[in-house]
């Protein structure tokens, strides 16, 4: 009698203990295939909606799933954790891209027919972003977005400010404008984040576009690369506001769509957040001047969103059909017209007009890729530049950046390092 | 034993070990997972290699992370003693025979029905913009500029808003404190010359002493695992000063690829909160006095 009842309550015990991992498994019942898709850009959920309402109404077959989380990042990877990958993940070109194909997540895709029409240009951006060269493609680069310094049209044309071209003409409109009393630049530099976007944009000219690659092979340091670009970093500062650490990315949206400064050093990617504040506002965008050529200029672009076919996936058709429909002319078109971003295809497509400033060096594919693509995550770089900011301590912030580097980028030095010695570096 | 002693172990055993189960599927494997992966150079994903102890002897070398253990623990002992002092006079004030009293305890209790991010997003506002400008007007130097802008005062706006929405909780527990002690007592207390101050030192204060002790664990507890104020107001800036170690495990172990170096840090973080709640209930259990 009492054996067999602890029999049963250890079957309880069990019960309960499994439960919970046994909802996790549901299956569509209606026969149709289905694709989930995670993508990381909460400000284009809307879009996102009308594809996939777009998509379900005309595919009988294949039922179309599109979350748009916030922090999708975060979320990607707690799902991973727990080895539950959605279908197609829409990521941006960057580190988290670079350590997902390191750990065989994604799928390659250079089978998919659709890889023809994508623009070469982004093809070698993503190839680069790859810890150690792997065979084959893993994402299909869907639209790019350009980081230098937007400016209000309007007061430009009004003052007669000429746009510059080289870092002492920068300088001196920037002390053209506040003679006029106007602030030259606004800041929002309490999201951390936001620090980066001058960085990069300045880096594209000062520093090689591999330095981090330089440095994992240990052939040269941060010190050494990153000393001008820092110094003209901080002569920027000035012409900001009072303390650009008390505002957030939206306060410095906010500020500069109602003309509180002329310019604004920050991607295109803002620009649908300062049209919502005041859409009658004129604005352009020019690249950002950092050295004193005017030559070997380049524009500072990456991938902001691409798809990638997680390895998981179950079907791998289905997945390039939903593929198919995304990049799509029209459909791309109508991204690029919401986000005001850079189509990463071929062909004829219409550029949003802030890009203006920018669309000669699109055309002719004269980009470089951001160099916070190949930052660590957790290294925080943003808040070390936010420190130096602060703190105004070039050599300090230097070192660090270094002593940093060497320690949360251990593993991937490593790699590289026995890559290089199994590989040679001739290549 | 008789039979029907039986059953009713029975009948407890079939309460309790469902949620013991409960309980071990959702916080003890978790745990033990954890610990796991704190041996690994896991990212969260992909594959891993085993690393011995790197990532403590890691944890034990890295400014980082010592420096948000010494801001979590300096806003905890500092907000701990702000909370507990003014929610002790709150309570006393609010015990006390006033008009209205209802109404005045609920509304000190409002902040804590409100959540933490919305609170943070308010109070965002409110050091950003209402403070300088209140500042510009009175001439008061030192605030003209948002203190969430300045690495040495920012915890300073952390404290004030964790402290504004605890205050609430612990003013409860103190009033439900203060309502155990008996009438008499203080009757009695007054025939001998105990009044005011005196009063509150010899006879109500140790009376109440099980609720501080709650209190200040909860407290302790609470503020070492602060979170959300740091994410809605500071996001661990400016200059990386406000990083608390939650905030440090969280963003590092989770958005960023430190998944098995940040749980090394959260298993010495559990650690620790451990051996500080045991030893605030070993000390304050010896200090309670019983009518």
């Amino acid at each position: 009698m009492k054996r067999k009842g602890f029999r049963s309550l250890a079957l309880t015990a069990c019960i309960t203990a499994i439960a919970p991992f046994a909802w996790g498994c549901g299956s569509s019942s209606d026969g149709k295939i289905e694709v989930e898709i995670v993508q990381y850009k909460p400000e284009a959920a809307n879009y996102f909606k009308t594809v996939e309402d777009a998509f379900n109404a005309s595919h009988d077959d294949i039922h179309l799933t599109i979350s748009s989380p916030n922090d999708a990042m975060a979320i990607l990877k707690t799902r991973f954790i727990r080895e539950d990958y959605p279908d197609i993940i829409g990521i941006g070109g960057d580190i988290n891209y670079s350590y997902f194909v390191d750990a065989g997540i994604l799928a390659d895709i250079s089978g998919y027919e659709g890889m023809q029409n994508v623009n070469e240009g982004y093809l070698e951006i993503a190839e680069a972003l790859e810890l150690v060269p792997t065979d084959g493609t893993y994402i299909l680069p869907y639209a790019a977005n350009a980081a230098g310094i937007l400016y209000n049209r309007q007061m430009f044309e009004e003052h007669g400010w000429q746009i510059p071209e080289t870092w002492d003409e920068m300088l001196a409109l920037c002390d053209q404008i506040s003679a006029e009393g106007i602030l030259p630049f606004y800041f929002g530099f309490k999201d951390t984040w936001t620090c980066l976007a001058p960085w990069n944009a300045m880096a594209v000219e000062l520093a090689p576009a591999d330095t981090t690659k330089q440095v994992n092979k240990g052939q040269t340091t941060f010190t050494k690369e990153y000393g001008e670009l820092a110094e003209k970093y901080m002569a920027l500062l000035p012409y900001g506001p009072d303390d650009p650490f008390a505002y957030n990315y939206n306060d410095a949206c906010t500020a500069f769509a109602r003309g509180e400064s002329a310019m604004y050093p920050i991607g295109s990617y803002a620009a649908p957040q300062i049209l919502s504040v005041n859409p009658d506002l004129k604005m352009d965008s020019f690249v950002m001047p950092a050295s004193d050529e005017k030559e070997g200029r380049t524009l500072n672009s990456g991938i902001d969103l691409g798809f990638c076919v997680t390895a998981d996936c179950k079907n791998k058709e289905a997945a390039y059909e939903v593929l198919n429909f995304l990049y799509a002319d029209d459909t791309l078109q109508k991204y690029i017209d919401a986000q005001t971003s850079v189509p990463c295809k071929k062909g004829n497509f219409t550029l949003p007009v802030i890009l203006d400033g920018m669309t000669e060096f699109i055309a002719s594919g004269n980009m470089t890729d951001y160099q916070d693509h190949y930052y660590p995550s957790e290294m925080s770089v943003d808040a070390l530049l936010q420190t130096f900011l602060i703190e105004k301590n070039k050599d300090a912030f230097l070192k660090n950046f270094d002593t940093s580097w060497q320690r949360y980028n251990r593993d991937i030095i490593r790699m590289v390092q026995e890559y290089e010695a199994a590989h040679g570096s001739a290549q | 034993m008789s039979k029907h002693e039986n059953e009713r172990k029975r009948t407890f055993l079939l309460i309790t070990i469902p949620i013991l189960a409960l309980f071990i599927c959702f916080n003890t494997i978790p745990l033990i997972r954890g610990a796991m992966y704190s041996f690994t150079n896991s990212r969260g994903f992909g594959s891993h290699d085993w690393v011995g102890l790197r990532n403590y002897i890691d944890l034990f070398s890295d400014a980082r992370v010592g420096k948000s253990y010494l801001f979590t623990i300096k806003l905890a002992i500092v907000t701990t003693v702000v909370v507990n002092v003014i929610s002790l006079i709150l309570a006393l004030g609010l015990n006390s025979k006033i008009k209205a009293k209802g109404f005045f305890r609920g509304a000190y209790f409002l902040p804590n029905i409100l959540g933490a991010l919305v609170v943070g997003y308010i109070f965002n506002y409110f050091f950003t913009y209402i403070v300088p400008a209140l500042a510009d007007m009175t001439g008061l130097q030192g605030l003209s500029s948002s203190i969430l802008s300045s690495p040495n005062k920012a915890w300073i706006g952390v404290m004030i808003v964790c402290a504004w929405q605890a205050i609430a909780m612990n003013t409860i527990i103190y009033i439900s404190g203060l309502q155990t002690v008996p009438e008499d007592v203080y009757e009695a207390g007054g025939l001998d010359g105990a009044t005011g101050w005196k009063q509150f030192k010899h006879l109500t204060f140790p009376l109440i002493i099980p609720f501080f002790s709650i209190n200040m664990v909860l407290c302790v507890k609470n503020f070492l695992m602060v979170f959300d104020q740091i994410i809605a107001l500071t996001k661990g800036g400016p200059a990386q000063s406000t990083e608390s170690i939650s905030y440090l495990i969280y963003n590092n172990g989770m958005s960023g690829g430190q998944f098995g170096f940040q749980s090394a840090n959260a298993v010495v973080f559990f650690i620790v909160i451990v051996v500080i709640s045991v030893a605030q209930m070993k000390f304050s259990s010896s200090k309670e006095e019983q009518l």
